[in-house]
């Protein structure tokens, strides 16, 4: 009778806990994290090995801002726990907790690992994005207060003005740069970029081609710039010496999928679709989800008298345009597609 | 040798002089100084605000003097300004029974119903009204007799007649842009495509529905039947059309359809010839750039710019887009030819109509565009897109390319303003083809040539007889000193407009027209030899 009733009482204490951790962890779904906080002591006084009591008292503790406490039992349940939505819960605040602290260095490898394991996981990503976003502005403010007048300082803001769109600003801050380090690679070739965003007519191109060329005398073996340059003349109306630059920056980087292209359609429009099928085919190898060289490929293999193939490389355009399954526009048209009032 | 460098720049430069037109802005002293309302100014809050309207140059009386219509948008009405033959128009708009009321689009003429007088359709979000010409004196509206009443407001954008199955009555096709209303369609700013460079701006086309093109068939008795779905028109259904060309593209005897698309493919419907179409844009190179990316398409105009016996398309697109020249391989297959004939480089501009004219009356088709932005907004920015913005002018250099001369080319071409619609025609029948422009909210463009060109010239007026009476569809070609030029007569085209159903050819130097062919849609050929010059010239259908 007394151990049938001891082991009732257990049994009862134990549901007790047992309750109390589950009520704790819906208060914490609710966000109620104070009750929760509450809670989940007193279920831990009860039974104070439990891991989920422990791990989503920490949880709670850091969605307070009670992260020092938190810390510790973050780290174990990330590091240790069997429990994979444990885990990414306790990796994510832990990451919040080191970033809300400025611990950059300490926030770095849980994101890191939290991406590992997690790596289409929306708010991984989103951890992630923020802590690289935190770790640049950091080293960029730092490096306006300590190197305030170098041409990095020049560079870094033409490339923030080139993100918000803002080109003209952009042009100025590179020539800022230039000024400062004529013989510094890589700016005259962004400059040139930021002057073909910011307009296209005969003049903006002109200066564009002169700043890709300086590019090209710091460092001749830049494909891009030798690409860039072959637009600019292809756009000139000059399609022979457009193709001289577009095969030498093939010639520097033979995988380079646009040089391909570029060389491709001069082969075509010069009626060689022999030649140009090759060299779409090889571009369609190194990128078989690029649209572009789908496109000349099908209109090659047609002016070839290929019309089977032509037919095939349309099937694989229509695929390709066709938008992503989930995407913003897709959503959209459902819900255009509710017939509109008239 | 220094001499003759010195001669060769010095002709160069005559050459050069001599060519250059000087295009004059002369509405109001022609009688056309109403505004055409056609939404917001400063800033337009829905996407049937952008994109009307159309201008139409057509004879409605007979009297081979071009007439002009204008279309508006509401606050306006659309307006008929008879042509008094001294180079002054009328407003007869009442009498001739065409005032509206409502966003109109499009306009396109043919005489439907063969009595001799030319009709006209006109689009709208909202329907479509076709007016019967009584007579050369009045319009009447015969859309619900007709069968043409639509179960919904669509939202109809480009037209044209035309006689797809060749049995002597016109067909009409309508293109859509997509479903509209104002109650639930997004306000700027309300979701991603309500943007346009960090500026709130009117939602669409993209995130607004599609709807599908209309292709009506002419019953012969005044009356039409909704063909759409068994002629396989209705089958594509994911582009946003606006502007409508037709033609015999692949050169098999029957009309093809064009239609130009914003921010999705433009389609190309091969007539079959059994009543029926396949949409084979794609495979055929024109509904893309040459990148294989979709531009927002606006307008369209054909001709045989490089002589080479093939009617190609030229197509309007928007800012940060290049227009598209599609070359015809022959048999309907197109290269885009762009950039190889000089046309890559005006990026700024949104265009709307365009057309190919010989302004000099060489014999090769020159090139006008007119453009204008979608967002009035966008003058906000202080960039170099504006919302009014000038016409661009090419000069065809006779090699499959072309010359940019709009800073040299008049006033008129350099006026500002928020041009959709352009129509051409020879107004005053003196050689030198007009334009007319229609600006949103302000007085139409009539652009007319101050400098009289050099060249002869001829105006062709074709009438039907077993072909629809309109002659829609007939090709001619004009051969003069070995060159031959190919023309269509087309209803519709440019920007939701209609040019003169006339032909107009300039022939140099030559005071003849050696041979003049024409096919025509029943499928009679023509061939008349040694027509003189500097005139117009009625040819009617041999049948026996």
């Amino acid at each position: 009778m007394r151990g049938i009733s001891l082991a009732a009482l257990f049994f009862v204490a134990a549901l007790s806990a047992q309750d109390r951790v589950a009520e704790g962890i819906e208060e914490f779904r609710q966000g109620k994290y104070a009750d929760a906080q509450a809670t989940l002591e007193q279920a831990l006084r009860q039974k104070p090995g439990d891991p989920h009591a422990r791990t989503f008292l920490a949880l709670s503790r850091a969605a307070v801002g009670g992260c020092d406490s938190a810390a510790n039992d973050l780290s174990a349940a990330f590091t240790t726990s069997q429990d994979a939505d444990l885990r990414r819960l306790a990796g994510l605040a832990l990451a919040q907790c080191h970033l809300a602290h400025n611990r950059v260095d300490a926030a770095l490898p849980v994101v890191v690992e939290l991406e590992k394991q997690f790596p289409a996981d929306a708010d991984v990503l989103y951890e992630a994005a923020k802590l690289h976003m935190k770790a640049w502005n950091d080293v960029v403010f730092q490096m306006f207060q300590k190197t305030p007048a170098s041409y990095r300082v020049n560079q870094v803001s033409a490339e923030i003005f080139e993100v918000q769109g803002r080109y003209a600003d952009a042009v100025a801050e590179y020539r800022k740069a230039i000024e400062k380090n004529p013989a510094a690679v890589n700016l005259h070739f962004r400059l040139a970029r930021a002057l073909l965003m910011q307009s296209h007519t005969p003049d903006a191109m002109h200066e564009a081609r002169e700043e890709f060329a300086a590019e090209l005398k710091l460092n001749p073996n830049d494909a891009v710039a030798e690409y860039e340059t072959g637009q600019i003349l292809l756009a000139e109306n000059k399609p022979q010496e457009a193709v001289a630059r577009f095969e030498r920056a093939l010639a520097l980087a033979p995988d380079f999928a646009e040089a391909l292209l570029a060389v491709a359609k001069l082969r075509s429009d010069a009626k060689r679709y022999t030649d140009a099928i090759q060299l779409l085919e090889r571009a369609a190898r190194l990128q078989p989800e690029n649209e572009s060289v789908h496109y000349n490929l099908m209109l090659a293999y047609r002016n070839a008298g290929r019309n089977a193939d032509a037919l095939r490389e349309k099937d694989v355009i229509d695929k390709l345009q066709r938008p992503p399954a989930g995407e913003f526009t897709e959503f959209l048209k459902k819900l255009g597609e509710k017939a509109p009032n008239q | 040798m220094k001499r003759a460098v010195v001669l060769l720049v010095a002709a160069t430069l005559a050459a050069d002089s001599a060519e250059l037109p000087d295009f004059r802005n002369i509405a109001t002293q022609a009688g056309l100084d109403q505004s055409f309302p056609n939404g917001g100014n400063e800033s337009k809050k829905y996407i049937v605000e952008t994109t009307g309207s159309g201008v139409a140059f057509i004879d409605y009386n007979n009297d081979g003097l071009l007439d002009i219509f204008v279309l508006s948008g509401p606050g306006g009405t659309n307006r008929l300004y008879r042509n008094d033959g001294n180079g002054h128009f009328t407003d007869v708009t009442e009498e001739a029974g065409l005032k509206s009321n409502g966003w109109s689009q499009g306009v396109c003429a043919g005489d439907f119903d063969n009595d001799g007088f030319t009709d006209l359709l006109v689009t709208s979000w909202g329907g479509l009204a076709l007016y019967r010409n009584v007579d050369g004196r009045r319009f009447e509206n015969v859309t619900a007799k007709a069968g043409l009443k639509q179960d919904r407001a669509r939202y109809n954008t480009g037209c044209a007649f035309l006689d797809y199955d060749n049995d002597g009555h016109l067909d009409i096709f309508v293109a859509n842009y997509l479903k509209f209303d104002f109650a639930t369609t997004p306000k700027p700013g309300e979701n991603p495509y309500c943007w346009y460079r960090d500026i709130a701006v009117n939602c669409g086309p993209r995130g607004l529905p599609f709807d599908h093109n209309i292709l009506y068939h002419n019953n012969g008795n005044g009356t039409f039947t909704d063909v759409s779905d068994a002629s396989g028109i209705s089958k594509p259904n994911q582009s946003y059309c606006l502007g409508v060309l037709t033609g015999d593209f692949n050169q098999d005897g029957r009309t093809d359809i064009f239609v130009a698309c914003d921010q999705t493919p433009s389609l190309l419907y091969i007539n079959r010839g059994d009543g029926t179409f396949s949409e084979e844009a794609l495979v055929r190179g024109a509904a893309l750039d040459e990148n294989g990316k979709t531009m927002s398409g606006m307008g369209a105009t054909s001709t045989d710019y490089d002589g080479d016996g093939k009617p190609d398309i030229f197509r309007t697109n928007f800012s940060d887009e290049r227009e598209t020249l599609y070359h015809n391989r022959g048999s309907g297959d197109f290269d885009d030819a762009t950039i190889a004939a000089g046309l890559a480089r005006n990026t700024r501009w949104v265009g709307w109509g365009c057309g190919f004219f010989d302004f000099d009356n060489d014999g090769w088709k020159d090139l006008l565009l007119v453009s204008g932005h979608v967002f009035p907004e966008v003058d906000r920015l202080n960039i170099d897109i504006r919302y009014k913005d000038r016409a661009i002018l090419y000069r065809n250099n006779r090699d499959g390319t072309f010359t940019d001369i709009s800073e040299l080319a008049g006033p008129g071409i350099l006026e500002r303003h928020a041009a959709r619609g352009a129509a051409f025609g020879d107004y005053d029948n003196d050689g030198s083809v007009e334009i007319v422009i229609n600006n949103q909210n302000e007085p139409p463009t009539l652009l007319k040539n101050a400098h009289k060109p050099a060249g002869h010239w001829a105006i062709l007026k074709l009438e039907g007889v077993k072909s629809n009476r309109s002659a829609i569809g007939a090709q001619v070609r004009v051969t003069v000193e070995g060159h031959t030029q190919l023309e269509e007569v087309r209803s519709g085209g440019s920007y939701l407009s209609q040019n003169d159903l006339r032909l107009h050819f300039g022939l140099g130097s030559a005071t003849k027209m050696e041979r003049v062919e024409i096919r025509w849609p029943s499928g009679i050929r023509q061939v008349e030899r040694d027509l003189d010059a500097d005139r117009v010239i009625t040819l009617r259908e041999p049948v026996k």
